[in-house]
């Protein structure tokens, strides 16, 4: 649910970052500069290839792709045959076919078992594990030079806008895989304004606030008899981001590890500047009390990894305070249209005893990757390039509309560094007549664009207080979520001043890949029985002892000749 | 010897079977090979480097792997021998009841649950269970401080255990049924006519017909010993009582899809598999022995 809408709203970010002032114009049909349909790749001497010719036999190219089921389909139009494919296909000759399709859910399931059994589609999106797992049983197609001769000006300057992007994809000097331009997350704390009103709090600095808060909350029986004072993880889910998978840090309880300094499941650097653990450290062992003690109180959700579903306590209003990134608002729809006066604000709380309000960096990501054995490489690149770059004219006559991650093959999110402050700060002035509509830079920013036009429907006066009550939800819902989710959660994310802790480590090292799922138990296990109060805290000792033991000590040697 | 032509019709029909048999059950066996390699998916299972035992000796130095046999057949032995008794008490008791509409319906309801998949079933148990719902909330009534079922290593087997006998006792009872209306009616009312009371009548009648089939069924299940039930478990389980309910299917799960530890996740379903071999050669001779049944 939550990777699903993120995907869609920051993906519609990327559909509209597209360049006006591309060089290479349409598409010539006739051109005679049309490289065969196959076999480019062996192309010794540099021709000048028109990266958006359309081939002229059928290039076909076979995907494994995540489907949302909830996804609601113009028609009866899908996944494989939408608007955007049968363009692509009219177009281009690119003709997309399914090799299987996977919920969202269990899409990266899907991915290691097609890797596992070597039964690879032509092109798929897969996570850095799974890259580094292909990289090394040598299923994956070199793509330097079909980037080299293919990419359009407009993709090279997004990935040179991002430095060290596709350094991190290239071994051995090889390009394996094209990545996504991920924009920056850290977990805010939303709260339920309206109640917090009703009962006169003010708004939260520190742990002590935000459980006292929480307290009121549920003292005062503000989402009924069961009130739940703080959303924890559900099944299934982690406890906070690792370095392996972020989830962007929706519905866990990262901050209250930052809080605390404590940055578990990443690879820190500890005072002597070592690698370190971070589940291994005092500090999060210091954190865990806290949530042990708020366990303990009722504070924290009595069925934190039970639960089926944490969204439901806040689409039933049941619980009013979460953690998540600034899209958050965007899964909030639901909650919102059940009580209209359900005002959900972000807050870079809680912060450290300095102050400070500190986040990990989110690492997840999303790679494309060609399987070796694909005829036709460059078809890749031209899709991307023709994700990126503004579309012939074609396109507003065959599609015409906003097309999302669930429409376009192979989406990744793609733009500029600095899209969301962009986003956040010109549809602000542009609501309040600083700038006109038409000085925004549609070249760069298309989908700021998009957003700032539609603000004034959606947002009003006073221009800058985001409560719920100061919106227009019905001229234009199909935007509302997008303005909503950018002025509300992405102003208080663009403003805060966060301190910013990056892993050491991104991928599995060699030892972690027979000994991570066993260290992994160990961690998910204890940490959970320490906070709901079935293991003493003393068996955290026990714990960072049994992970050196089992394995971590050589891991952590590892990560240290890594830096 | 035999006049095989006659039989022919049978061999036809026998064919699908052995054909669905041949591509997925001996088909796939080559793929236990991982268990002994350093698997590489793109070099495939023959190319991949041979380790020899490896994958087993680090299985075997894992603290893990003990306790997830332990559980396993923890929890696999206490289904095995919920999924005998109470059906067979709850069809001997039902067995007594003269009301045909009654009996009809109840059987009825019972087995129903058994086609629900246990993603529903889990969803609801842990519904009913969770710590404001009712069963807390009835527990409350008497004073209890409110239990959470799911979360509490102690409780979480037994759980499992009840909640699948819950779901199965229904339709593992129609095999009891049909024992039972195979009795010879002649008997009940000889001994009727001899004076012997109801509960003489359930005791050297009815439980001496069934027994057998009871056995029956009990040696063949020895099989499954180390079969905990993935789907449930998977449904049910969270980290914190991962020392008490995490079995080796979910293990294998997590440690070859998830964690793309192919060879050792092999290694340790080849042992099951062979332990299960074992398990049901045995039972086999054992049912022979007791119960007189044979397939060979």
């Amino acid at each position: 649910m939550s990777k699903r809408v993120k995907l869609t709203a920051i993906g519609l970010i990327a559909a509209f970052t597209l360049s006006a002032c591309s060089n290479t114009g349409p598409a010539n049909t006739n051109s005679g500069s049309t490289p065969p349909a196959s076999g480019n790749t062996n192309t010794t001497e540099q021709v000048a290839v028109d990266p958006f010719a359309k081939y002229e036999e059928p290039v076909t190219v076979s995907l494994g792709r995540s489907i949302d089921p909830n996804y609601k389909y113009e028609g009866s139009d899908t996944a494989e045959d939408n608007l955007y494919t049968r363009w692509l296909k009219d177009t281009y000759n690119i003709v997309i076919n399914h090799e299987w399709e996977a919920a969202t859910g269990d899409y990266a399931q899907k991915v290691s078992l097609a890797i596992g059994s070597n039964d690879l589609p032509d092109a798929m999106l897969v996570d850095e594990s799974q890259l580094r797992q292909m990289v090394k049983a040598d299923q994956l197609a070199d793509l330097t030079e079909v980037y080299e001769q293919h990419g359009t000006e407009r993709l090279k300057q997004i990935y040179d806008s991002n430095p060290g992007l596709l350094e991190s994809v290239t071994f051995d000097g090889k390009l394996y895989a094209l990545p996504e331009t991920t924009l920056p997350s850290a977990p805010l704390t939303w709260i339920r304004k309206d109640w917090m009103d009703e009962l006169g709090l003010s708004e939260p600095k520190s742990l002590e606030d935000l459980e006292a808060i929480a307290q009121a909350f549920i003292d005062n029986n503000m989402g009924g008899p069961n009130t739940v004072g703080v959303v924890g993880t559900q099944q299934g889910g982690s406890l906070y981001s690792t370095f392996l998978s972020s989830s962007d840090h929706y519905m866990n309880l990262s901050p209250v590890f930052f809080a605390k300094d404590a940055y578990p499941g990443i690879w820190i650097e500890d005072e002597n500047g070592q690698a370190t653990y971070g589940s291994t450290t005092e500090n999060t062992k210091q954190a865990l009390t806290t949530l042990r003690d708020w366990y303990a109180k009722g504070i924290l959700d009595r069925e934190v990894g039970l639960r089926k579903s944490s969204q439901e306590l806040l689409t039933s209003g049941q619980a009013g305070i979460f953690f998540g990134p600034w899209w958050s608002p965007y899964n909030l729809m639901d909650s919102i249209k059940n009580d209209d006066q359900a005002n959900w604000r972000p807050y870079a709380a809680p912060l450290n005893e300095e102050q400070q309000f500190n986040s990990n960096q989110a690492t997840g990501s999303t790679f494309i990757v060609v399987k070796k054995s694909f005829k036709n490489p460059e078809a890749i690149i031209k899709m991307l390039n023709i994700h990126v770059n503004e579309k012939q004219e074609s396109y507003k006559e065959a599609v015409g509309k906003e097309m999302t991650s669930q429409e376009i093959p192979l989406f990744l999110i793609m733009g500029l560094g600095d899209q969301l402050e962009y986003a956040v700060k010109t549809t602000q002035k542009v609501l309040t007549g600083e700038l006109e509509l038409e000085e925004v830079d549609k070249a760069n920013y298309g989908f700021t664009y998009e957003i700032a036009s539609h603000v004034k429907e959606i947002k009003t006066e006073p221009f800058d207080n985001y409560d719920i009550q100061y919106w227009d939800k019905e001229t234009n819902p199909d935007f509302f979520p997008h303005v909503y989710s950018h002025l509300n959660g992405g102003s208080t994310f663009v403003d805060a001043d966060i301190q910013w802790t990056r892993s050491l480590a991104t991928a599995q090292t060699k030892t972690m890949q027979s000994r991570w799922s066993n260290l992994k138990k160990l961690e998910d296990e204890i940490f959970l029985k320490i906070i709901m109060g079935s293991a003493p805290l003393e068996e955290f000792d026990t714990f960072v002892e049994k992970w050196n033991q089992q394995g971590g000590k050589d891991i952590t040697a590892e990560v240290n000749e890594l830096k | 010897m035999l006049n095989r032509g006659a039989y022919k019709h049978y061999y036809v029909m026998l064919l699908p079977g052995l054909i669905w048999l041949f591509f997925f059950n001996l088909l796939p066996m080559y793929g236990v090979l991982m268990a002994f390699k350093d698997f590489n998916p793109g070099l495939g299972i023959m190319k991949s480097d041979w380790i020899g035992l490896e994958n087993f000796k680090y299985m075997f130095q894992l603290d893990d792997s003990r306790q997830v046999f332990q559980n396993t057949i923890f929890i696999a032995a206490l289904k095995m021998a919920g999924n005998l008794i109470t059906p067979l008490i709850f069809a001997l008791m039902l067995n007594e009841v003269k009301n045909r509409l009654f009996t009809r319906s109840v059987q009825t309801i019972v087995y129903l649950p058994h086609f629900l998949s246990w993603v529903i079933v889990a969803g609801i148990m842990l519904d009913i269970l969770s710590y404001t719902g009712p069963v807390n909330q009835v527990l409350a009534m008497f004073g209890s401080e409110p239990i959470l079922f799911f979360a509490n290593e102690r409780i979480f087997p037994w759980m499992v255990v009840l909640s699948d006998v819950w779901k199965e006792f229904g339709f593992a009872a129609i095999i009891f049924f049909a024992a039972l209306t195979s009795i010879n009616p002649e008997m009940y009312e000889a001994a009727a006519i001899d004076g012997a009371s109801q509960f003489k009548r359930l005791l050297h009648i009815t439980l001496p017909s069934v027994i057998p089939v009871a056995i029956l069924l009990g040696t063949l299940s020895l099989g499954n010993v180390l079969n905990a039930g993935f789907d449930q478990i998977f449904n049910l389980y969270n980290p914190s009582v991962y020392s008490t309910g995490d079995i080796i299917d979910t293990w294998v799960y997590r440690a070859g899809l998830l964690d793309m530890q192919y060879g050792l996740a092999t290694a340790v379903g080849l042992l099951k598999s062979v332990v299960g071999l074992v398990l049901i050669a045995i039972s086999y001779t054992l049912a022979y022995r007791f119960a007189n049944y044979r397939i060979f």
